[in-house]
């Protein structure tokens, strides 16, 4: 799964989003997943990416059970639940085995995107996780001064202000730091960049890339 | 005041953050706690402040076990000062900023009236009481948090690290401001990898090393042994340095600068003649 | 030709304060030079200016001229400067931008164009120099606050810069980090000739490698010399006297005390030699 072209697992990513879309059989949907829980395999992702889908699934179950609250229709509420496991897997097969590096390359050399734009998406992935650190740095010290959000949601809102603006604060000052450290660190002068990784397509991408276009063909012929 | 026993503590599964730890802060004493980045001081903190709970061993406060208390409810008792400011300051003037613990803790106006003056006072910050926090100097900004817990009235008062990326003046007014408390009878706990600091303020010291305590003593006997100083990623101070170094010309030991200082000028005063005669460059 | 000259450089940024005003200095090459002053002082702004980033990044208004490595900062462009100098800003963490540390280094090296297989050699190269072999696959987010500053510093130093400039780099750093970023600094600068500009706040960790001290007060250069010219000017004329290192401060009092000169003091086995020394004439003079 590695050796795949990144360009070739974004058009998988793609695809399998509209086949979600497109199957309504839950036998179908349960083939996909399996399917991509065997890709998982095959790359030999690691321990926190099982972890993600485990959780995944969890959360899947818990929507499963909304809805059939709702609706009271056990195959609606199963279909809908697959659909979302078999979109969301494909991200994690393709965050689990692309390096975020590779993937602006793909997004510049192939799709024509600029860099800068390529690299801020990539760039936002990367920052999610200290994003999520300093929340939880800023609720800590917050929670040495007294703070426990209680009482109605009024109440609760104004409370969180105390995370929530420190928060927005340094979320303002790190990119603004940031871009500064990319100007400083040669940055932008797009002429001139190169990229250490090759992303061209090789024959096993092409052979991916035509089957998935043929079944893709099926189904919307098989539908209307 | 405050005890800890037997106490371990992992982030991960495998690691051991803390390892069996034990120890107890007198009321009224100032404590340091020193040695590598690492190995353990500030999670020890963390947990004196339940923002994080033992994997075994248990915290008592004045006698009573923190095995349910939350950092909410030990924020009455301990004033907990964090390294970076802007992670806490969230409102539009010094006085409001200052006044959110104790109203967030349940004192009456009144109360807060008076501990949001007294805390702004010891600080020395009553006249930016009306400023904007955020364009106030790192060091002022340090005194801000500081202030904002005194408004609290803790009987503990515990620093991480705050002289680190302060100039020095500022680490000199946070002296000051550390003595000037201490004196008024609270008790502080501060970690630090400044040893002049150190030396300048503490009575009291604990070493942690990968988890553990490796020494608990005071600070006289910290500075005794210098190979166990490199083996804990300690400096001497300058002064205690040469000065041992220099004990053969009947110098006593010192971490004082004045005192040292005063030492050898008294020996090579003695014969001044000699001094006035010999050339300077 | 010195590595960085400014004249008569004045800046402000959108604020009418100036926080540079009117800064002559010259670094000569190879110079291992230390900004000091209290917070505020526009010790980072002077860094900035080196870097180009004042006034190209910032904006603000503009006085006088800052030359690096011969060129006119304001005429040239960010980029260009960043393939002479180096710099580490004092919120290092958020020069970090990419998963691995290997990439990051070969990011600095994308940014110039380097061709993929110089790339590979390059990295690895520069990740030995500080100390990170090893790492190249470790997750950035995984790494103590000592081994990021020292991946910032590689993939500094991967695009080869004459000058390298270095904001507080050791506001988070225990004494043995400390120690063994400026031994490093040190080594760079005596091996490879490489110019260093740092701002310190204690003196006393610099003052084995430094030959420059520039001590800036409210925007202004209030001295510009040896160390030891410094130091003696901040005791006699007490301005910013806090800082001086307690070595200095007990070599300046026993100076004053006894009447009499020491060589510069540079380390305290420096110190304990001449002292033990005028300490033994003195006792065979009073035998
Ligand atoms: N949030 C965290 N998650 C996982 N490990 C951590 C976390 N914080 C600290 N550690 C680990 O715990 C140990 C002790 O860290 P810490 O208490 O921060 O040390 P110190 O304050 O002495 O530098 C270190 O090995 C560190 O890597
Ligand atoms: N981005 C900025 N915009 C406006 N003013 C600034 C900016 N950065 C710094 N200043 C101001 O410039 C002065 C000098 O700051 P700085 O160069 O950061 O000093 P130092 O690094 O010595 O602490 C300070 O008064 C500061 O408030
Ligand atoms: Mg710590
Ligand atoms: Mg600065």
């Amino acid at each position: 799964m590695q050796k795949i072209a990144p360009i070739t697992k974004l058009a998988l990513t793609i695809f399998v989003t509209i086949w979600s879309i497109v199957l309504q059989s839950l036998p179908a949907l349960t083939a996909l997943i399996v399917c991509q829980l065997i890709l998982l395999v095959i790359a030999k992702v690691g321990s926190s990416i099982y972890k993600g889908i485990a959780s995944l699934f969890v959360f899947a179950a818990i929507l499963a059970g909304m809805q059939y609250a709702i609706n009271n229709d056990i195959m609606l509420a199963a279909i809908t639940a697959s659909k979302m496991i078999a979109m969301t897997l494909v991200f994690f097969i393709l965050l689990a085995t692309t390096r975020m590096q590779d993937l602006s390359a793909a997004l510049v050399l192939q799709c024509h995107i600029p860099y800068e734009y390529a690299f801020m998406l990539t760039a936002a992935l990367r920052f999610i996780p200290d994003f999520l650190a300093e929340s939880k740095a800023i609720q800590e010290a917050q929670a040495c001064r007294g703070y426990s959000p209680q009482g109605n949601v009024l109440q609760r809102f104004f409370s969180y202000m105390a995370v929530i603006k420190p928060l927005v604060l340094k979320a303002v000052t790190k990119s603004e730091t940031m871009a500064l450290s990319l100007e400083l660190r040669g940055f932008g002068s797009r002429k001139t960049r190169s990229f250490k990784n090759n992303v061209t397509l090789a024959l096993q991408d092409y052979a991916m890339l035509l089957s998935m276009i043929l079944f893709t063909s099926y189904l919307v012929i098989q539908i209307y | 005041m405050l005890e800890l026993k037997n106490v371990y503590f992992s982030y991960k599964a495998q690691s051991h953050d803390i390892h069996d730890v034990s120890l107890r802060v007198n009321p009224g004493e100032f404590l340091a706690i020193v040695g590598r980045n690492g190995s353990g001081k500030t999670t020890l903190t963390r947990l004196m402040m339940t923002l994080k709970k033992p994997t075994k061993g248990e915290l008592f406060f004045q006698g009573n076990s923190l095995a349910n208390a939350t950092p909410a409810k030990m924020a009455h008792h301990i004033g907990y000062v964090f390294q970076n400011p802007d992670r806490q300051i969230f409102h539009d003037t010094v006085a409001e900023e200052v006044a959110y613990g104790p109203k967030q803790i349940g004192c009456t106006p009144e109360q807060i009236q008076t501990f949001v003056t007294q805390a702004l006072e010891v600080t020395g910050l009553s006249h930016l009481a009306a400023t904007y926090p955020l364009s106030l100097s790192k060091g002022q900004k340090q005194r801000l948090t500081i202030a904002s817990a005194l408004a609290m009235q803790p009987k503990i008062l515990i620093l991480d690290e705050p002289t680190s990326g302060q100039d020095a003046r500022e680490r000199d007014q946070l002296l000051q401001l550390l003595l000037k408390l201490h004196q008024q009878g609270t008790t502080i706990l501060l970690v630090t990898h400044d040893m002049e600091f150190l030396s300048s303020c503490a009575q009291r010291a604990i070493v942690m090393k990968k988890g553990q305590k490796v020494f608990d003593g005071t600070v006289a006997e910290l500075f005794h042994d210098t190979n166990q100083l490199t083996d804990w990623g300690l400096i001497e101070p300058a002064a205690l340095k040469i000065s041992r170094q220099l004990a053969s010309f009947q110098i006593s030991q010192t971490t004082s600068i004045t005192q040292l200082g005063n030492q050898i000028a008294n020996l090579l005063r003695r014969n001044n003649d000699h001094a006035e005669n010999s050339p300077h460059h | 030709m010195p590595a960085i000259a400014l004249q008569n450089f004045s800046y402000a940024y959108n604020h009418p304060k100036k926080v540079l005003d009117n800064i002559t200095i010259s670094i000569e090459k190879g110079s291992f030079s230390v900004i000091l002053g209290p917070s505020g002082a526009g010790k980072t702004t002077l860094c900035l200016a080196v870097a180009g980033a004042v006034p190209h990044y910032f904006g603000g208004s503009s006085a006088g001229k800052v030359y690096v490595a011969g060129i006119h900062t304001q005429e040239s462009s960010m980029q260009q400067l960043a393939l002479t100098v180096g710099t580490v800003l004092q919120d290092y963490e958020t020069q970090l931008v990419t998963m691995t540390v290997e990439e990051e280094v070969a990011f600095s090296l994308e940014n110039m164009g380097i061709v993929p297989e110089e790339i590979t050699q390059r990295v690895e190269e520069v990740l030995a120099k500080v100390g990170l072999t090893g790492y190249e696959k470790q997750a950035v987010t995984d790494l103590s606050g000592g081994q990021k500053q020292r991946l910032v510093l590689a993939s500094v130093l991967a695009t080869n810069p004459k000058i390298l400039v270095l904001d507080e780099p050791t506001s988070a750093l225990d004494p043995e980090g400390t120690y063994s970023l400026y031994k490093l600094l040190s080594d760079l600068n005596q091996e490879h000739g490489i110019t260093i500009l740092v701002v310190e706040h204690d003196i006393a960790t610099v003052l084995p490698y430094a030959d420059q001290f520039i001590l800036l007060e409210n925007g202004q250069l209030i001295l510009n010399g040896t160390p030891e010219s410094v130091l003696s000017f901040m005791a006699k004329k007490q301005i910013f006297a806090e800082a001086i290192p307690p070595l200095w401060q007990l070599k300046l009092m026993i100076e004053e005390l006894a009447t009499r000169q020491f060589a510069s003091w540079h380390t305290e086995e420096e110190a304990i030699i001449q002292l033990g020394k005028a300490l033994d004439e003195e006792a065979r003079k009073n035998a």
